[in-house]
């Protein structure tokens, strides 16, 4: 496969043809986040080991022929099914919290009062409800990063290990998107941040400038939605994810760590709890053992894969397919941007009147089920081995709250009180007959660099 | 850090359960009797008699361990799997014959006013409500569609669903008379009766479904302890060597996970992130549906020549392309297994009847990673050397494709699109189904039967703890859908529907020796639903106390 020539917009979405170098500064930032983390996962060795790396830019780098590796999940917060159940988990996705509620991290002043989406699986919804009958009018699905907002606003957007500034800017082509996707009352004033908004402190503290483009404000989230915007679900985590991924562990006996759960307990990656995480790093992970050098596949997203309208009902004959329409991204290929379910206005009926397989639809979430996401990964089979390194990390779990392994601690780490560990040797694979890097000789010496977005949830504070 | 021990498995109440949820009774003959009443005070006190009756001759969980532990020892003390008369196991008498009960919501509803809080919305609305959901054909002339169902179609709904199970077919068969008169003798209608039959001859085919694969290989184990005669057993066989730790305790037989016995079982330790630790139990709601189960009854009607012409027309179509295979080959791929029940992942290049038939082997295989031979204890104690190829890591399905039938509904060490391991053990299901029709051998595989009166498929019978979550999670969100669990994937080309595409065109992606990949279709559906219905599979103690009240 030939060198990429440069990285294209998600979904070969167009918003920055009209500002002169974005496209370049856009692949630039994309080039940048493999570059970083290529570079975070090269620390983990120490001489005599070194890592051949098994991710790869491909602007950079070309591996040979490639595979093409979908890896579907499903859009509904597993961390919610996980804690609540489904019942009350469907409640609870359409609800906004408080930061501050995210993660214990989320400690600054501003974490308090900026709201978030529990929408962990890379896919955000917003539901408009008839303010008289409450019936659902309308429900729109976003997987559209928020670095794209990002650049085009301008300003500084995370990298996995720094940041990235995008100096060429159009925020007037922003607030046009906004009235056109959101909603014509949208202020110019209304996106930006008012004051410094801190939303964590300490050496990873994140802080929204005053006067740059605020991903948390009314438009995107209480009253609207333009693009992701919950902690996790972002680009610069996806590739992220990626690298980290691409790097066998082993656990202290020295056996391969392979099953998705034992696997992101042991490397520290991503969050545990999700449909989207644990897979995402396992499938890449198989690959990563198979020798291939890995990447992902041009334009690099968050897609929505598909709407499964099986089994919906509506009134008087009006077809499911009829209400959904895509608005943004490439659906021929399936690389889904924005979605809006809505039932055509003239038909008098609302979201309300649909069931699905009998079930009448009550909240944006039952949609949500019905909605697969996506990456695509490229897997190079090109004979690269690597040793694997110590775990990093591990799960532990509560053996009276068995639902969730929301308790994630530094492998040398006591267990916390009340705690038990998880996956004692399980998700292994037996017998390797290969070298495996001593603890002490993995460049752990300081503490591996961590991104916001890679810290976990705490699900406890909010049971 | 703590230190790992065994799993601490649950005594199950197996005087309460009923046999045909745990252990399942698993027998080569099945009499199912479909009841139906009126709805009414009348048909509601008659329901209730029959209930009162039946209720005594309910095989327990007990009795039905009791019997498969009578079957075992026997198979051990003949020391062959496959005697090659089945008279031979029972000592040449008839053999025990079992019964089970399984009731609708509409029959339950009869005869307790708690029928409407079971927390299940498919149990409550039933199949019928729920077809279009799992993809069954929508056009009133399709004999899919439910208005056309042999069994259980739109106001024809079943009451509930007698199973009769035993070893020979005259004993059942006469236990199933029995039982008729005694339910029509209670004024009940008996709306359907059908005899499942498992294959017997030739003895290469024993065991096989009509499409010619042995059926049922990769049961889920469960997870378990029961009392019995002064004794501590596991319910599920276990062949790991006590030594090899983990996998000891996560499997029966090799590669046969153990699930907790409350994704069976209501009210009993479900999954947990963790296989090795209990999860909350499963909801019992109202309390006396612990020990309780759902049932799930689907009539599968299977077209065997259009199944092989297709696989034979398909196989013809790769080979121009460049693709040299046969359609046997083409199907063993989209089943996942070669004819023998031989894991396509363990031997790619043909069937292997012994590895097929030997259940130390022929399920112990991971997708993602190279499985490791294990040490292993044979059922007689002795160890156990499996001498078979071990399968290498498939992670992106060029030995199985992800749309193969066993990798569809069951993703084993792969991640999926709900995520990690749990979300695979949360949608096992025991089969306890039976083939339905005169099986045909080789000569007629290709040929048209589509005209012929008497139909053949399975009667599919599954028990699980939720029904959304297991049988049409499954059915739905796996086998249906063309991108769950895994991509490149496509429909389960065996059983999947696609309800989205017109005509119901199914599709799948294989990849091909070079690394190419091919697009297969099939235009016409070879598995149609013919009927079914959503059961509630009561504790016995809930039939003799609540319900036959």
């Amino acid at each position: 496969m030939p060198l990429l020539p440069s990285f294209d917009p998600p979904g070969f979405m167009t918003d920055f043809d009209g500002v002169r170098g974005l496209r370049e500064q856009w692949s630039a930032f994309m080039a940048r986040c493999f570059d970083e983390t290529i570079a975070m996962e090269k620390k983990l060795y120490r001489a005599p080991h070194a890592w051949n790396p098994q991710y790869y830019d491909p602007t950079v780098t070309d591996p040979g022929p490639v595979l093409e590796q979908e890896i579907p999940w499903n859009a509904f917060p597993k961390e919610l099914l996980r804690a609540y159940g489904r019942e009350r988990a469907l409640r609870e996705a359409d609800r906004l919290r408080p930061l501050s509620q995210y993660s214990d991290g989320f400690d600054g002043d501003g974490a308090k009062t900026t709201l978030y989406r529990p929408l962990t699986e890379y896919c955000e919804w917003h539901v408009e409800r008839d303010p008289n009958t409450n019936a659902i009018r309308k429900v729109t699905f976003s997987s559209e990063p928020p670095e794209y907002w990002q650049a085009l606003f301008g300003g500084e957007v995370s990298t996995p290990n720094g940041t990235f500034r995008f100096k060429a800017r159009n925020p007037k082509k922003v607030l046009e998107l906004y009235r056109e996707l959101v909603s014509p009352d949208v202020q110019a004033d209304d996106l930006i941040a008012h004051r410094d908004i801190v939303l964590q402190t300490g050496s990873s503290g994140t802080v929204i400038p005053k006067g740059e483009y605020n991903i948390y404000n009314k438009w995107n989230t209480t009253l609207g939605i333009a693009h992701l915007s919950a902690p996790p679900n972002s680009l610069a985590a996806e590739v992220q994810l990626g690298g980290d991924a691409s790097v066998l562990y082993a656990n202290a006996k020295g056996e391969l760590v392979v099953e998705p759960d034992p696997l992101i307990c042991c490397a520290g990656y991503g969050g545990s709890d999700r449909n989207s995480d644990p897979t995402i790093g396992a499938t890449v992970n198989a690959l990563a053992r198979l020798g291939a050098m890995i990447t992902l596949r041009n334009p690099v997203g968050l897609y929505m894969d598909h709407i499964d309208l099986t089994g919906w009902a509506l009134p008087n004959g009006i077809a499911a397919r009829d209400c959904v329409r895509v608005l943004r991204g490439d659906p021929k290929r399936r690389m889904i941007e924005r979605l809006v379910v809505e039932v055509p206005l003239e038909t008098g009926y609302t979201i309300s009147d649909i069931t699905i397989a009998g079930e009448p639809i009550r909240y944006g979430g039952q949609i949500a089920e019905c909605i697969t996401v996506k990456l695509v990964g490229l897997g190079a089979l090109a004979g690269v081995h690597n040793v694997p390194v110590a775990c990093d990390n591990r799960c532990c779990v509560d053996p009276a709250y068995l639902r969730t392994l929301d308790r994630a601690v530094g492998k040398t780490d006591p267990t916390p009180v009340g705690y038990i560990d998880a996956f004692e040797g399980e998700g292994t694979q037996r017998l390797v007959p290969a070298v495996v890097v001593p603890v002490a000789q993995v460049a752990t010496g300081a503490p591996r660099p961590v991104a916001h977005h890679e810290r976990r949830p705490s699900m406890r504070g909010s049971r | 850090m703590n230190v790992r021990t065994a799993p601490l498995e649950p005594f199950l109440e197996m005087d309460d359960i009923q046999g045909m949820a745990v252990p399942g009774f698993l027998k080569p003959y099945h009499t199912l009797l479909g009841l139906r009443t009126t709805n009414d005070d009348a048909g509601a006190r008659k329901l209730r008699e029959l209930v009162g009756e039946i209720t005594r001759e309910v095989a327990s969980g007990l009795d039905t361990f009791r019997d498969r532990e009578a079957f075992r020892q026997a198979r051990l003390a003949l020391k062959t799997r496959y005697p090659r008369s089945r008279r031979a196991l029972t000592k040449g008498d008839e053999g025990a014959v079992l019964v089970g009960i399984g009731l609708s919501y509409r029959g339950l509803s009869l005869l307790t006013p708690g029928a409407d809080a079971i927390r299940s919305e498919a149990f409550r609305a039933g199949m019928v409500a729920r077809s279009a959901a799992l993809g069954d054909p929508q056009d009133l002339n399709d004999d899919g569609n439910p208005a056309n169902w042999v069994v259980g179609a739109p106001g024809k709904e079943l009451d509930a669903l007698i199973v009769v199970a035993g070893d020979h077919r005259e004993p059942v068969s006469k236990r199933s008379d029995v039982l008729r008169r005694r339910i029509e003798d209670c004024g009940i209608h008996v709306v359907y009766r059908e005899d499942g039959n498992v294959r017997q001859t030739p003895m290469e085919e024993r065991g096989h479904e009509h499409f010619g694969f042995d059926d049922g290989v990769s049961q889920p184990a469960i997870r378990g302890r029961v009392r019995i005669d002064g004794d501590e057993k596991f319910i599920s066989q276990r062949n790991v060597d006590p030594r090899v730790q983990p996998e000891t305790w996560l499997y029966g037989r090799p590669g046969q996970t153990l699930v907790w016995p409350g994704e069976l079982v209501l009210g009993q330790p479900a999954s947990s992130p963790d296989p090795l630790l209990p999860g909350p139990p499963s909801v019992t709601t109202p309390p006396w549906t612990r020990n309780g189960s759902f049932l799930v009854f689907r009539r599968l009607r299977q077209d065997v020549g259009l199944f092989w012409r297709t696989m034979r027309d398909t196989a013809a179509a790769l080979s121009k392309s460049g693709w040299k295979i046969t359609d046997l080959e083409l199907a063993a791929r989209l089943v996942g297994r070669w004819p023998s029940g031989a894991p396509v992942n363990r031997i790619s290049s043909g069937d292997d009847r012994a590895l097929g038939t030997t259940a130390l082997a022929n399920n112990y295989f991971k997708f993602d990673s190279d499985t490791v031979k294990i040490a292993l204890v044979a059922d007689d104690g002795m160890p156990y050397d499996d001498p078979f190829p071990q399968a290498k890591a498939d992670p992106l399905g060029l030995a199985c494709p992800w749309a193969a039938h066993i990798r569809k509904v069951n993703v084993r060490d792969s991640g999926s699109d709900m995520g990690g391991g749990d979300a695979t053990y949360r949608r096992r299901l025991l089969r306890i189904g039976i083939p339905f029709g005169t099986f045909l051998d080789g000569k007629q595989k290709y040929q048209d039967h589509s005209r012929e009166k008497n139909d053949r498929g399975l009667l599919f019978l599954s028990i699980q703890a939720s029904i959304e979550d297991q049988f049409e999670f499954l059915q739905t969100s796996w086998m249906n859908d063309d991108a769950r669990p895994k991509m490149p994937g496509g429909n389960d080309m065996i059983v999947g529907q696609n309800a989205a595409a017109v005509g119901g065109v199914r599709r799948c992606t294989l990849i091909g020796p070079k690394l190419q990949a091919h697009d297969v279709s099939a235009p016409r559906q070879w598995v149609v639903p013919t009927g079914g219905g959503y059961f509630f599979v009561p504790s016995l103690s809930a039939l003799r106390e609540v319900l036959a009240r």
